[in-house]
């Protein structure tokens, strides 16, 4: 199973700290060697200021051996670092916590800063001392003190170069604290900010495009797609968003070229939006159709991508899809059951996977099949007939097929008549939502004949979002 | 004797000499001017007592004795004062021309206006106007033959018609004195020799004069030496003439630098750069002083001075663009640019560049004397390179490709290779970024397109001549590394020309290799698509190509469907051709004036680049038929029928269709449409076997594989048409049968029957227990069809709508985010872009793709209602 592994190729696309949970993960499922795991671990950890954590480990690794002085000396200076950066900053944190500060503060960012200035005397570099501070706590492992005071920085400073870093942090924090809502969100803004900085630059309109720029924008998102794979398998609403999120052009493309085994991801989340679907169908939250059509949308990736990547979980997606290969599909999905359960990100939600993707190939095979051998059936989805049985009948219930599907248990066979669709309803179906589209394509029209494309990107997304 | 006769030569001899009647008259003006033929008289002077020295070749020296003999007879008795000079020159003539012979055609035309000449003088003695005419038709025809070689004209013509003249003059004299003594014909050759002999002597009046003035200045040496008007010359003359007489010997060992000091040199250099240009300078003359001034130069510094007059001037040599530079020349230009390079490579202190400080032209120079201790010259060898590369394709354009001429020309191509190699060490080596990147493109254009043995072959030529390249295919893995490290190497540079240029051919390798997914995702990353038809022209027959390339590569791999949406593009504009720069295009409506004809025929391939047309055309509409027969089958209305995939596709098949009797298959074109027929009938294995028998196929690399390939899409495909065709005739249907008569196993036929109910392609469901697939079809009435296309329509017009907004708003992603980011509608989109645009370019409507285009064209319809209704 370890050639299915990808913590390997994760790891380049995160940063130091967040590695930790992976390789405890690996220490964890066995699948590599403990030593190798633990060297490992010391070797990340060495590049820390976790000194006492390097120290544990050290010892893990050598039991005979003297811990060696460095490690003291690191200490020290490291205490001695925390001692000083915590006085720059605290002066800061001082003026900030006061409560009239606090009130008179506002949007404006610049405002805010001459505010300062004018009235305690607080200069730009003062306020990057903050910034300093939050992230030196980061690097001896004080996750929510570095939350705490990139989040100060990042409201006062101007400086967008550091507001990014400080974004970074700040979600690698709330990740490593597992504050999921709070990095949600903070995952949000920087994406958002990501997008705004590349949108500023649009390809077409650059004569001479600089190299530099779109590979940043590239290797921002693609840091950016690994990241959010902590928050979103953690997130109760995460893989949904991560559907939302990935499959947006911008993302889908960095996916694409930078990194096409986060498909496997991808797919798991597809596989599982069924239920998602079915759980909010009734509270009647809009989904979108990005979300709706996961499953085709991800399929059609997998098979563009199937020649740069390929593992049991998209395999079992494009035997099912594309070739229609039933037994094929339950082999690779025992073999991606395996898989899914060794990682770090899925395994949780193993059980949930499994079900979902036998719901996959019973309603394929349904809607293929007419006249269905239950105990066949059953060893398709790797069930005994009596589990099968039940699992039909649980699967008839829960679905539209209610109506189609009858069980004959003599012959032991589901029978399924689906009348062709009337051809009223496959009107219906195609001319539904045509005058919406058109108001929005005249509302979008009036807007920009009043606005003279001021700013009429936003709007109309938003229209068009609305629309549907 | 007859003015037919006449007429047609005087039209020949002033169609012919059209040029050289121009030039002719501008010398008559430059030389009205007293300065300028001062140097030249004196540097021909030199010339031809050099030229005489080193003629050694023995047999042809004795046949121009006896001829000298002869003629030294026949002068002899006709002027005797005159004699003496006409064998003087003729020896002198001669032996320059031995000098130049290469070829003994060459040699044996001269003897043979030599032979026309004597009959002349014979015919002069006797009075026989006659054949003194007709004699003198056939030289005339000779010297334009020779003038057609580009071979100067023979000093002996020039004396033949000076001697003509005098006689033509004495004998209108003697005419006027006893008219009864000729008969008329013999009278009216008389009075027409006259005229054209006038006509001629006008064309030739510089080369006449010419003459004269050197039989002048042979007076001159013979006799007092002040004697005539021109001391000057007379005074060098002497000078050449004594060193002629002293002795041979020592001029060739180095004796020269006596004469040549440096100080000569860089005079005799300025002279040859302030002619240069001038149209009434001798190209080929100056070429041959430049040459001598090679063998006497000594130093490096003189030696560069020298070559870079000498290959500029061999390019000079052939001014008009309509023809090629001569084969000896261009090389004799590639082993002078391998010498420059070779010496500025040794040399460190000495740099050629493009711009410099002013220097002084008539001084030595040497690394001590400068500042920094390196002498800097003007002049640019990458500009030498990129002619000499010019030059080879324009020669390789303007052969035959056919002939073992074509054949023998690309083997110097091994040469030329090795030179850009140089080039590439020497601005390494000085580390010159801007020419460096030229010079690798022009590397690199030279390997991309072809195949891997070439390339080895063209590496190891360089190899064996000892370039010190950095890049070689020794010191990189396989040719496609050594690609690659050259294109990386230029997406480094800064020019984005070469930077397009490397990443197209990096495509077009890859697409070459087979390597499909690379080449498509290389080029797609790349955005060429929304921007290559604002390119030079050049660049855009490079894409063409890479997209070809492309598509036949996907064809290679089995990908029909790619492979025939990447081809569509191109045939759907019928003008593979002309797009691929392998012919040129004849437009039906307007004719091309001739620069543009110019222009079109300037940027052709040579044929060694071709991309075999009739192969293209095969590969593309057999992916079609594989795309187009199963969906022809699927649709059962006329009026969905008529939206076609492939345009000329269909079109074929509609003509074929329409044909009353068909015979046996023998284009390419028959086989494809008798076995889309084929496979329209569920006849698969005929099908098969029509496709198998095209002959085309044997050009690919991989034929066999190809057409296994080709076997399993024909019985899949064939599946799919048959199961389409005629769904409606059944109720239920075996599997087992149709695993039998298509040949395929079980598995195949239940993936694809069942991606089709998946799709909804077919109206059905599979029994499993019975193994049969069972039909469920509904019967539409008319008005539920006619609803449903309706429907369907409506559909359309609110996605075209918006598709207007989006043009309207500039960019299909402003507004809402329909592009779901795939692929495939990705390069849809852009295909019909670059559709558009190629359009624009050529300035006229041409057949458009089938949907995009339409929807294009509403869009920009209701773009302009809009601007209107606001």
């Amino acid at each position: 199973m370890a050639e299915y592994d990808l913590t390997r190729t994760i790891i380049p696309y995160l940063d130091r700290h967040l590695v930790f949970p992976l390789l405890t993960h690996l220490h964890e499922n066995g699948l590599f060697a403990p030593e190798q795991v633990a060297a490992a671990q010391y070797e990340l950890a060495k590049g820390t200021n976790m000194v006492d954590y390097i120290v544990s480990l050290y010892e893990q690794l050598n039991p005979d051996s003297e811990v060696p002085e460095e490690f003291a000396a690191k200490r020290e200076k490291a205490v001695a670092i925390n001692e000083q950066l915590q006085q720059e900053a605290q002066a800061v944190l001082d003026v900030i916590e006061n409560p009239d500060v606090a009130q008179a503060l506002r949007q404006d960012k610049n405002q805010n800063l001459t505010y300062l200035k004018d009235n305690y005397g607080l200069t730009l570099e003062q306020i990057t001392a903050l910034y300093n501070f939050g992230k030196f706590q980061y690097t001896y492992g004080n996750y929510s003190g570095a939350a705490d005071y990139l989040y100060h920085f990042r409201v006062l400073s101007t400086d967008t170069d550091l507001n990014t870093s400080a974004h970074w942090g700040k979600l690698a924090s709330d990740i490593l604290t597992g504050k999921w809502d709070v990095a949600l969100e903070e995952l949000n803004t920087l994406r958002e900010t990501l997008d705004a900085r590349a949108g500023s630059t649009p390809l077409a309109s650059s004569a001479t495009p600089s190299h530099a720029e779109p590979l940043a924008t590239l290797h921002s998102r693609a840091w950016l797609v690994h990241w959010s794979l902590f928050v979103y398998f953690n997130h109760p609403a995460g893989r949904t968003l991560l559907l939302e999120t990935f499959l947006a052009p911008a993302y889908l493309y960095t996916i694409q070229s930078a990194a096409p085994w986060v498909l496997r991801y991808v797919a798991v989340a597809a596989v599982l939006s069924r239920r998602v679907q079915a759980g909010n169908a009734a509270a009647a939250a809009p989904i979108s159709s990005r979300v709706r059509h996961a499953i085709r949308e991800v399929v059609k990736v997998v098979q563009l991508e199937e020649y740069q990547y390929s593992d049991p979980v998209t395999k079992f997606l494009k035997e099912l899809y594309v070739e229609f290969d039933f037994e094929a599909a339950q082999r690779e999905l025992q073999l991606a059951e395996r898989v899914v359960g060794n990682d770090f990100f899925l395994s949780e939600i193993r059980e949930e996977f499994l079900d979902n993707a036998r719901y996959l190939i019973s309603e394929a095979y349904c809607r293929i099949h007419q006249r269905i051998d239950i105990a066949d059936l059953s060893a398709r989805l790797n069930l005994s007939p009596d589990e099968g049985e039940k699992w039909i009948v649980n699967l008839i219930r829960d679905t539209r097929m209610a109506a189609d599907a009858k069980i004959d248990l003599e012959k032991n066979v589901i029978e399924i008549h689906r009348p062709a669709l009337p051809i009223y309803q496959s009107v219906i179906e195609k001319t539904r939502g045509l005058s919406i589209r058109t108001q929005a394509v005249g509302a979008a029209l009036s807007r920009t004949g009043q606005q003279q494309l001021a700013q009429p990107v936003q709007e109309q997304s938003a229209i068009v979002e609305g629309a549907r | 004797m007859s003015r037919f006769f006449r007429q047609a030569a005087d039209s020949d001899s002033e169609s012919s000499d059209s040029e050289e009647s121009l030039l002719s008259s501008d010398e008559d003006e430059s030389q009205s001017k007293p300065a300028a033929p001062a140097k030249p008289a004196m540097s021909r002077f030199l010339r031809t007592a050099h030229t005489s020295d080193s003629s050694t070749s023995d047999s042809e020296s004795e046949d121009e004795d006896d001829d000298e003999s002869e003629d030294d007879g026949v002068a002899h008795k006709e002027s005797k004062p005159k004699s003496r000079f006409l064998r003087d020159s003729d020896e002198e003539e001669s032996d320059e021309e031995v000098k130049r012979v290469v070829k003994s055609a060459r040699d044996k035309r001269l003897e043979e206006m030599e032979a026309t000449g004597r009959a002349i003088d014979n015919a002069l003695k006797i009075n026989d106007w006659i054949t003194i005419s007709s004699e003198y038709d056939k030289m005339t025809r000779m010297v334009q033959r020779q003038q057609n070689f580009a071979e100067p004209v023979p000093p002996f013509y020039i004396r033949t018609l000076i001697s003509l003249e005098t006689a033509l003059n004495m004998a209108l004299a003697k005419e006027k004195e006893a008219k009864k003594k000729m008969n008329a014909s013999n009278a009216r050759a008389l009075t027409a020799m006259k005229q054209r002999v006038r006509k001629t002597v006008k064309e030739y009046e510089k080369e006449i004069r010419q003459y004269n003035e050197r039989l002048n200045n042979e007076y001159a040496t013979l006799a007092v030496p002040q004697a005539q008007g021109k001391p000057e010359v007379a005074r060098r003359s002497v000078a050449a003439e004594g060193e002629d007489e002293e002795d041979f010997t020592r001029v060739g060992k180095g004796g020269k630098a006596t004469q040549y000091t440096s100080e000569g040199i860089y005079k005799t250099l300025q002279a040859i750069q302030e002619a240069r240009g001038k149209k009434n300078t001798d190209r080929a003359d100056q070429i041959r002083i430049l040459e001598r001034l090679l063998d006497v130069a000594v130093t490096p510094y003189q030696r560069i001075r020298v070559l870079l007059a000498l290959v500029s001037s061999r390019f000079d040599y052939n001014a008009s663009i309509a023809s090629y530079m001569p084969t000896e020349m261009w090389l004799s230009a590639q082993r002078e640019i391998d010498c420059l390079i070779g010496i500025l490579v040794e040399n460190d202190s000495y740099s050629v560049q493009e711009i410099t400080d002013d220097y002084d032209d008539l001084i030595e120079r040497t690394p001590e004397g400068e500042k920094d201790g390196v002498v800097r010259l003007r002049g640019s060898i990458v500009s030498f390179v990129d002619r000499l590369d010019d030059e080879f394709t324009r020669s390789l354009q303007h052969m035959d490709p056919h002939g073992t001429e074509y054949m023998d020309r690309l083997k110097d191509e091994k040469g030329l290779y090795c030179t850009i190699c140089r080039a590439e060490t020497l601005y390494e080596k000085k580390h010159l970024h801007e020419p460096l990147a030229r010079v690798v493109t022009r590397r690199l254009e030279h390997i991309y397109s072809k195949p891997d043995v070439v390339l080895t072959a063209l590496e190891s030529a360089v190899a064996a001549a000892n370039v010190p390249i950095s890049l070689s295919l020794a010191s990189q893995a396989s040719p496609s590394a050594l690609i690659h490290t050259l294109c990386v190497h230029l997406y480094k540079s800064g020019n984005s020309v070469l930077r397009t240029r490397a990443m197209l051919s990096h495509i077009y390798h890859h697409a070459l290799q087979n390597d499909f997914y690379t080449a498509r995702d290389m080029l797609l990353m790349s955005h060429l698509q929304e921007t290559v038809y604002s390119m030079d022209v050049g660049t855009q027959i490079l894409y063409n190509r890479t997209v070809v390339q492309l598509g036949l590569c996907a064809f290679r791999s089995g990908l029909i469907k790619e492979a025939q949406s990447t081809l569509q593009d191109i045939f759907a504009t019928q003008r593979v051709k002309e797009l691929l720069a392998q012919g040129v295009h004849q437009p039906r409506f307007q004719t091309l004036t001739p620069e543009q004809e110019k222009a079109e025929k300037h940027r052709q391939l040579p044929f060694h680049m071709h991309i075999n047309t009739e192969l293209l055309e095969a590969a593309f509409l057999v992916s079609s038929m594989l795309v187009e027969i199963p969906m022809l089958a699927s649709i059962d209305l006329e009026e969905q029928k008529r939206k076609a995939i492939s345009k000329p596709f269909r079109r074929l098949l509609d003509f074929a269709d329409r044909q009353v009797f068909t015979g046996p298959p023998e284009s390419t074109r028959d086989h494809i449409m008798q076995a889309s027929k084929a496979l329209q009938h569920g006849q698969w294995e005929q099908c098969r076997d029509l496709i198998q028998d095209i002959k085309i196929w044997s050009l690919m690399p991989e034929v066999t594989s190809v057409k296994e390939m080709l076997a399993k899409r024909i019985q899949e495909e064939g599946l799919r048409t048959y199961l389409f065709t005629f769904a409606p005739h059944y109720k239920t249907l075996s599997l087992l049968f149709l695993e039998r008569t298509f040949s395929l196993d079980r598995r195949a036929v239940n993936s694809i029957v069942s991606r089709m109910i998946w799709a909804e392609e077919l109206p059905a469901s599979l029994d499993q227990s019975a193994g049969v697939i069972v039909f469920h079809r509904v019967e539409l009435s008319r008005p539920q069809q006619l609803a449903q296309i309706l429907a369907e329509k409506v559909g359309a017009m609110v996605e075209q709508n918006e598709k207007a907004l989006d043009v309207r708003l500039g960019g299909a992603t402003v507004w809402g985010d329909r592009a779901d980011g795939l692929k495939g509608d990705k390069r849809g989109e852009q295909a019909q872009e670059r559709r558009r645009g190629r359009g624009e370019r050529r300035g006229g409507v041409s057949a458009r793709g089938a949907r995009g285009g339409r929807g294009a064209r509403f869009a920009q319809g209701l773009g302009s209602q809009m601007t209107k209704t606001r």
